[in-house]
Protein backbone atom coordinates (compact mmCIF):
# COMPACT_ATOMS: atom_id res chain seq x y z
CA UNK A 1 0.00 0.00 0.00
CA UNK A 2 1.25 3.59 -0.38
CA UNK A 3 0.02 6.19 1.74
CA UNK A 4 -0.62 10.21 2.16
CA UNK A 5 -1.07 12.01 5.23
CA UNK A 6 -3.73 14.57 3.91
CA UNK A 7 -4.42 17.43 6.58
CA UNK A 8 -3.65 15.30 9.63
CA UNK A 9 -5.12 11.88 8.39
CA UNK A 10 -3.35 9.04 6.96
CA UNK A 11 -4.86 7.90 3.64
CA UNK A 12 -3.64 4.37 2.16
CA UNK A 13 -4.11 3.53 -1.41
CA UNK A 14 -3.49 1.05 -3.79
CA UNK A 15 -0.25 1.29 -5.40
CA UNK A 16 -1.95 1.62 -9.26
CA UNK A 17 -4.98 3.86 -6.92
CA UNK A 18 -2.63 6.77 -5.63
CA UNK A 19 -2.83 9.95 -7.09
CA UNK A 20 0.27 10.44 -8.99
CA UNK A 21 -0.02 14.07 -8.94
CA UNK A 22 -1.65 17.22 -6.61
CA UNK A 23 -4.69 17.68 -9.46
CA UNK A 24 -5.54 13.85 -9.28
CA UNK A 25 -5.66 13.68 -4.63
CA UNK A 26 -8.03 16.76 -5.19
CA UNK A 27 -10.38 15.10 -7.61
CA UNK A 28 -10.15 11.96 -5.76
CA UNK A 29 -11.18 14.06 -2.37
CA UNK A 30 -13.76 16.00 -4.65
CA UNK A 31 -12.22 19.47 -2.84
CA UNK A 32 -14.10 21.99 -4.65
CA UNK A 33 -13.01 25.75 -3.58
CA UNK A 34 -11.43 27.93 -6.24
CA UNK A 35 -9.10 29.05 -3.64
CA UNK A 36 -7.07 25.69 -2.42
CA UNK A 37 -3.79 26.02 -1.68
CA UNK A 38 -1.47 23.41 -0.42
CA UNK A 39 1.50 22.63 0.88
CA UNK A 40 3.43 19.17 0.01
CA UNK A 41 5.89 17.83 3.35
CA UNK A 42 5.92 22.04 4.33
CA UNK A 43 6.39 23.70 0.95
CA UNK A 44 3.81 26.00 -0.38
CA UNK A 45 2.34 24.64 -4.09
CA UNK A 46 -0.25 27.24 -5.67
CA UNK A 47 -3.06 26.14 -7.42
CA UNK A 48 -1.69 26.36 -10.86
CA UNK A 49 1.10 24.02 -10.10
CA UNK A 50 -0.93 21.39 -8.65
CA UNK A 51 -0.94 19.33 -12.07
CA UNK A 52 2.35 19.27 -12.40
CA UNK A 53 3.53 18.91 -8.66
CA UNK A 54 4.26 14.88 -8.33
CA UNK A 55 3.32 13.29 -5.36
CA UNK A 56 5.14 10.66 -3.49
CA UNK A 57 4.79 7.54 -1.02
CA UNK A 58 4.75 9.02 2.60
CA UNK A 59 4.16 12.53 1.99
CA UNK A 60 2.16 15.12 4.31
CA UNK A 61 -0.13 17.23 2.25
CA UNK A 62 -1.98 19.94 3.83
CA UNK A 63 -4.92 21.96 1.43
CA UNK A 64 -5.87 25.07 2.74
CA UNK A 65 -9.00 27.06 1.55
CA UNK A 66 -10.55 30.51 2.06
CA UNK A 67 -13.21 30.41 4.15
CA UNK A 68 -15.32 33.19 6.76
CA UNK A 69 -13.48 34.93 9.00
CA UNK A 70 -12.64 38.54 10.75
CA UNK B 1 -16.50 61.94 2.72
CA UNK B 2 -13.35 61.91 1.90
CA UNK B 3 -11.67 59.28 0.73
CA UNK B 4 -9.58 56.22 2.76
CA UNK B 5 -6.15 55.58 0.88
CA UNK B 6 -3.77 52.25 2.11
CA UNK B 7 -0.69 51.64 0.82
CA UNK B 8 -1.52 53.95 -2.25
CA UNK B 9 -4.76 52.41 -2.93
CA UNK B 10 -7.81 54.52 -2.95
CA UNK B 11 -11.26 53.36 -1.38
CA UNK B 12 -14.62 55.19 -1.34
CA UNK B 13 -15.70 53.18 1.93
CA UNK B 14 -14.21 53.24 5.61
CA UNK B 15 -15.97 50.43 6.94
CA UNK B 16 -14.56 47.15 6.19
CA UNK B 17 -16.00 43.82 7.24
CA UNK B 18 -15.40 40.86 8.28
CA UNK B 19 -17.11 37.63 6.53
CA UNK B 20 -17.39 35.10 9.91
CA UNK B 21 -20.16 33.83 11.16
CA UNK B 22 -22.83 34.70 8.83
CA UNK B 23 -25.62 31.94 8.49
CA UNK B 24 -25.51 31.70 4.84
CA UNK B 25 -23.15 33.01 1.98
CA UNK B 26 -26.43 34.81 0.50
CA UNK B 27 -26.77 36.85 3.74
CA UNK B 28 -23.31 37.77 3.76
CA UNK B 29 -23.22 38.48 0.46
CA UNK B 30 -26.34 40.94 1.22
CA UNK B 31 -24.96 42.07 4.52
CA UNK B 32 -21.68 42.92 1.89
CA UNK B 33 -23.57 45.12 -0.41
CA UNK B 34 -25.68 47.12 1.70
CA UNK B 35 -22.58 47.95 4.18
CA UNK B 36 -21.05 49.42 1.01
CA UNK B 37 -17.90 48.17 2.16
CA UNK B 38 -14.77 47.55 -0.15
CA UNK B 39 -12.43 45.68 1.95
CA UNK B 40 -13.44 42.08 3.02
CA UNK B 41 -11.22 40.18 5.94
CA UNK B 42 -11.29 36.34 5.04
CA UNK B 43 -9.42 33.36 7.10
CA UNK B 44 -7.39 30.30 6.48
CA UNK B 45 -8.47 26.99 7.24
CA UNK B 46 -7.85 23.15 6.59
CA UNK B 47 -9.86 21.83 3.91
CA UNK B 48 -12.48 19.60 5.68
CA UNK B 49 -11.91 16.20 4.09
CA UNK B 50 -15.72 15.24 4.56
CA UNK B 51 -17.02 18.11 3.29
CA UNK B 52 -14.65 19.44 0.41
CA UNK B 53 -16.95 21.40 -1.81
CA UNK B 54 -17.72 23.83 1.00
CA UNK B 55 -17.02 27.43 -0.08
CA UNK B 56 -19.03 30.01 1.78
CA UNK B 57 -16.91 32.74 -0.06
CA UNK B 58 -17.96 31.59 -3.12
CA UNK B 59 -20.72 34.37 -3.49
CA UNK B 60 -18.13 37.03 -2.93
CA UNK B 61 -17.39 39.48 -6.11
CA UNK B 62 -13.92 39.98 -6.01
CA UNK B 63 -14.27 42.27 -8.73
CA UNK B 64 -15.76 44.87 -6.11
CA UNK B 65 -14.31 44.13 -2.87
CA UNK B 66 -10.69 43.56 -2.00
CA UNK B 67 -9.76 40.41 0.11
CA UNK B 68 -8.11 41.06 2.73
CA UNK B 69 -7.07 37.66 4.28
CA UNK B 70 -5.97 37.41 7.93
CA UNK B 71 -3.54 34.83 9.99
CA UNK B 72 -6.66 34.42 12.83
CA UNK B 73 -5.37 31.14 14.59
CA UNK B 74 -1.79 32.19 14.38
CA UNK B 75 -0.50 32.18 17.90
CA UNK B 76 3.22 32.63 17.36
CA UNK B 77 5.21 35.39 14.47
CA UNK B 78 6.26 31.62 12.71
CA UNK B 79 2.89 30.28 12.60
CA UNK B 80 1.35 34.03 10.94
CA UNK B 81 4.44 34.26 8.64
CA UNK B 82 3.26 30.85 7.35
CA UNK B 83 -0.39 31.93 7.14
CA UNK B 84 0.36 34.93 5.39
CA UNK B 85 2.24 33.03 2.93
CA UNK B 86 -0.32 30.53 2.29
CA UNK B 87 -2.64 33.38 1.73
CA UNK B 88 -0.74 35.03 -0.77
CA UNK B 89 -0.30 32.11 -2.79
CA UNK B 90 -4.30 31.11 -2.51
CA UNK B 91 -5.35 34.42 -3.71
CA UNK B 92 -2.19 36.54 -5.47
CA UNK B 93 -3.01 38.92 -2.82
CA UNK B 94 -0.22 40.55 -0.85
CA UNK B 95 -2.52 42.16 1.60
CA UNK B 96 -2.73 40.72 4.81
CA UNK B 97 -4.11 41.64 8.25
CA UNK B 98 -1.82 40.44 10.77
CA UNK B 99 -3.12 38.64 13.78
CA UNK B 100 -1.15 36.92 16.29
CA UNK B 101 -3.43 36.23 19.31
CA UNK B 102 -1.58 33.23 21.71
CA UNK B 103 -4.96 33.49 24.44
CA UNK B 104 -7.68 31.65 23.29
CA UNK B 105 -9.97 33.30 26.19
CA UNK B 106 -9.53 36.85 25.25
CA UNK B 107 -8.09 36.56 22.12
CA UNK B 108 -5.29 39.62 22.83
CA UNK B 109 -2.28 40.08 20.06
CA UNK B 110 0.90 39.44 21.24
CA UNK B 111 2.84 42.90 20.72
CA UNK B 112 6.16 41.06 20.81
CA UNK B 113 5.19 38.41 18.10
CA UNK B 114 2.92 40.73 16.11
CA UNK B 115 6.03 43.06 15.41
CA UNK B 116 8.25 40.18 14.72
CA UNK B 117 5.95 38.89 12.15
CA UNK B 118 5.38 42.22 10.48
CA UNK B 119 8.70 42.86 9.75
CA UNK B 120 9.10 39.60 8.12
CA UNK B 121 6.56 39.89 6.09
CA UNK B 122 7.02 43.51 5.31
CA UNK B 123 10.86 42.66 3.81
CA UNK B 124 8.89 39.90 2.02
CA UNK B 125 6.53 42.56 -0.19
CA UNK B 126 3.52 42.20 2.06
CA UNK B 127 1.23 45.31 2.68
CA UNK B 128 0.62 44.93 6.35
CA UNK B 129 -2.40 46.02 8.40
CA UNK B 130 -1.83 44.63 12.33
CA UNK B 131 -4.70 44.03 14.87
CA UNK B 132 -2.88 45.01 18.12
CA UNK B 133 -3.80 46.35 21.37
CA UNK B 134 -4.31 50.11 21.90
CA UNK B 135 -1.13 50.71 22.66
CA UNK B 136 0.57 53.70 21.26
CA UNK B 137 4.44 52.81 21.38
CA UNK B 138 3.71 49.72 19.83
CA UNK B 139 1.42 51.34 16.91
CA UNK B 140 4.63 53.78 16.03
CA UNK B 141 7.05 50.74 16.37
CA UNK B 142 4.90 48.85 14.07
CA UNK B 143 4.84 52.08 11.66
CA UNK B 144 8.66 52.24 11.89
CA UNK B 145 8.97 48.76 10.44
CA UNK B 146 6.65 49.71 7.54
CA UNK B 147 2.79 48.61 8.15
CA UNK B 148 0.63 50.01 5.99
CA UNK B 149 -2.03 50.92 8.88
CA UNK B 150 -2.22 49.67 12.83
CA UNK B 151 -5.66 48.33 13.82
CA UNK B 152 -6.01 48.82 17.97
CA UNK B 153 -8.66 46.87 19.31
CA UNK B 154 -11.42 48.99 20.82
CA UNK B 155 -12.16 45.81 23.37
CA UNK B 156 -11.38 42.44 22.93
CA UNK B 157 -12.70 40.53 19.49
CA UNK B 158 -16.41 39.80 19.61
CA UNK B 159 -17.31 41.49 22.76
CA UNK B 160 -19.53 44.21 21.48
CA UNK B 161 -18.12 45.98 24.27
CA UNK B 162 -16.92 49.51 22.26
CA UNK B 163 -14.38 51.82 22.85
CA UNK B 164 -12.84 50.76 26.17
CA UNK B 165 -9.39 51.77 24.67
CA UNK B 166 -10.63 55.62 23.92
CA UNK B 167 -7.98 57.29 25.39
CA UNK B 168 -5.42 55.03 24.18
CA UNK B 169 -7.15 55.10 20.50
CA UNK B 170 -6.92 58.88 21.11
CA UNK B 171 -2.88 59.06 21.40
CA UNK B 172 -2.49 56.77 18.45
CA UNK B 173 -4.75 58.67 16.11
CA UNK B 174 -3.13 61.73 17.25
CA UNK B 175 0.68 60.26 16.57
CA UNK B 176 0.07 57.83 13.62
CA UNK B 177 1.22 58.82 9.93
CA UNK B 178 -0.42 55.93 8.83
CA UNK B 179 -4.16 55.06 8.56
CA UNK B 180 -5.79 53.87 12.22
CA UNK B 181 -8.41 51.30 11.40
CA UNK B 182 -10.00 50.48 14.74
CA UNK B 183 -10.81 46.54 14.78
CA UNK B 184 -12.71 44.60 17.49
CA UNK B 185 -15.32 44.76 19.73
CA UNK B 186 -17.49 47.44 18.09
CA UNK B 187 -20.72 45.77 18.88
CA UNK B 188 -23.42 48.99 17.77
CA UNK B 189 -23.25 51.77 15.09
CA UNK B 190 -22.66 54.02 17.58
CA UNK B 191 -19.86 52.66 18.91
CA UNK B 192 -18.42 53.00 15.55
CA UNK B 193 -19.57 57.13 15.04
CA UNK B 194 -17.69 57.15 18.49
CA UNK B 195 -14.61 55.68 16.75
CA UNK B 196 -14.95 57.72 13.64
CA UNK B 197 -15.34 61.19 15.80
CA UNK B 198 -12.14 60.68 17.22
CA UNK B 199 -10.76 61.05 13.90
CA UNK B 200 -10.34 56.99 13.02
CA UNK B 201 -9.66 56.43 9.49
CA UNK B 202 -11.55 53.89 9.49
CA UNK B 203 -12.96 50.68 11.21
CA UNK B 204 -13.62 46.74 10.81
CA UNK B 205 -16.81 45.06 11.82
CA UNK B 206 -17.89 41.69 11.80
CA UNK B 207 -19.85 40.51 14.76
CA UNK B 208 -21.72 42.75 15.40
CA UNK B 209 -23.33 42.70 11.73
CA UNK B 210 -22.72 38.81 10.88
CA UNK B 211 -24.69 37.70 14.48
CA UNK B 212 -27.36 40.61 14.36
CA UNK B 213 -31.24 39.31 14.25
CA UNK B 214 -30.96 41.16 10.49
CA UNK B 215 -27.40 41.21 8.80
CA UNK B 216 -28.54 43.31 6.40
CA UNK B 217 -30.66 45.94 8.20
CA UNK B 218 -27.20 46.11 10.54
CA UNK B 219 -24.95 46.76 7.74
CA UNK B 220 -26.63 49.47 6.45
CA UNK B 221 -27.14 51.12 10.37
CA UNK B 222 -23.40 50.48 10.34
CA UNK B 223 -22.53 52.52 7.57
CA UNK B 224 -25.06 55.36 7.87
CA UNK B 225 -22.77 55.42 11.57
CA UNK B 226 -19.75 55.38 9.97
CA UNK B 227 -20.98 58.02 7.73
CA UNK B 228 -22.11 60.25 10.34
CA UNK B 229 -19.05 59.81 12.54
CA UNK B 230 -16.51 60.87 9.83
CA UNK B 231 -18.75 63.84 8.28
CA UNK B 232 -18.90 64.54 12.17
CA UNK B 233 -15.39 64.36 12.35
CA UNK B 234 -14.74 66.39 8.78
CA UNK B 235 -16.46 69.28 10.10
CA UNK B 236 -14.57 69.58 13.21
CA UNK B 237 -16.31 69.23 16.62
CA UNK B 238 -16.25 71.39 19.98
CA UNK B 239 -14.56 69.99 23.01
CA UNK B 240 -16.76 69.22 25.94
CA UNK B 241 -16.55 71.60 28.52
CA UNK B 242 -17.90 71.45 32.04
CA UNK B 243 -19.94 75.15 32.62
CA UNK B 244 -22.78 75.30 30.53
CA UNK B 245 -22.74 77.73 27.44
CA UNK B 246 -25.92 79.38 26.27
CA UNK B 247 -27.15 78.63 22.66
CA UNK B 248 -29.70 81.44 22.69
CA UNK B 249 -28.31 85.05 22.83
CA UNK B 250 -29.12 86.21 26.16
CA UNK B 251 -31.21 89.54 25.62
CA UNK B 252 -31.18 90.67 29.45
CA UNK B 253 -34.60 92.55 29.13
CA UNK B 254 -36.63 90.93 30.99
CA UNK B 255 -34.73 91.76 34.29
CA UNK B 256 -33.92 95.34 33.23
CA UNK B 257 -35.74 98.39 34.49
Amino acid sequence: MRSLKVNGVERQFAPDAMPGTLSALLDALGVGPTTVVAEVDGRIVRREEFDRTELQDGQKVELIKLMGGG
Amino acid sequence: MDKLTIAGRTFDSRLLIGTGKFSSPRVMAEALAASGSQIVTVALRRVDIDNPADDTLREIDRDRYLLLPNTSGARDADEAVRLARLARAATGIDWVKLEVTPDPYYLLPCPVETLKAAEILVKEGFVVLPYINADPILAKRLQDVGTATVMPLGSPIGSNQGLKTRVALEIIIEQSVVPVVVDAGLGLPSHVAEAMEIGADAVLVNTAIATANDPIGMASAFKLAVEAGRKAYEAGPRAPQHKAEASSPLTGFLRES
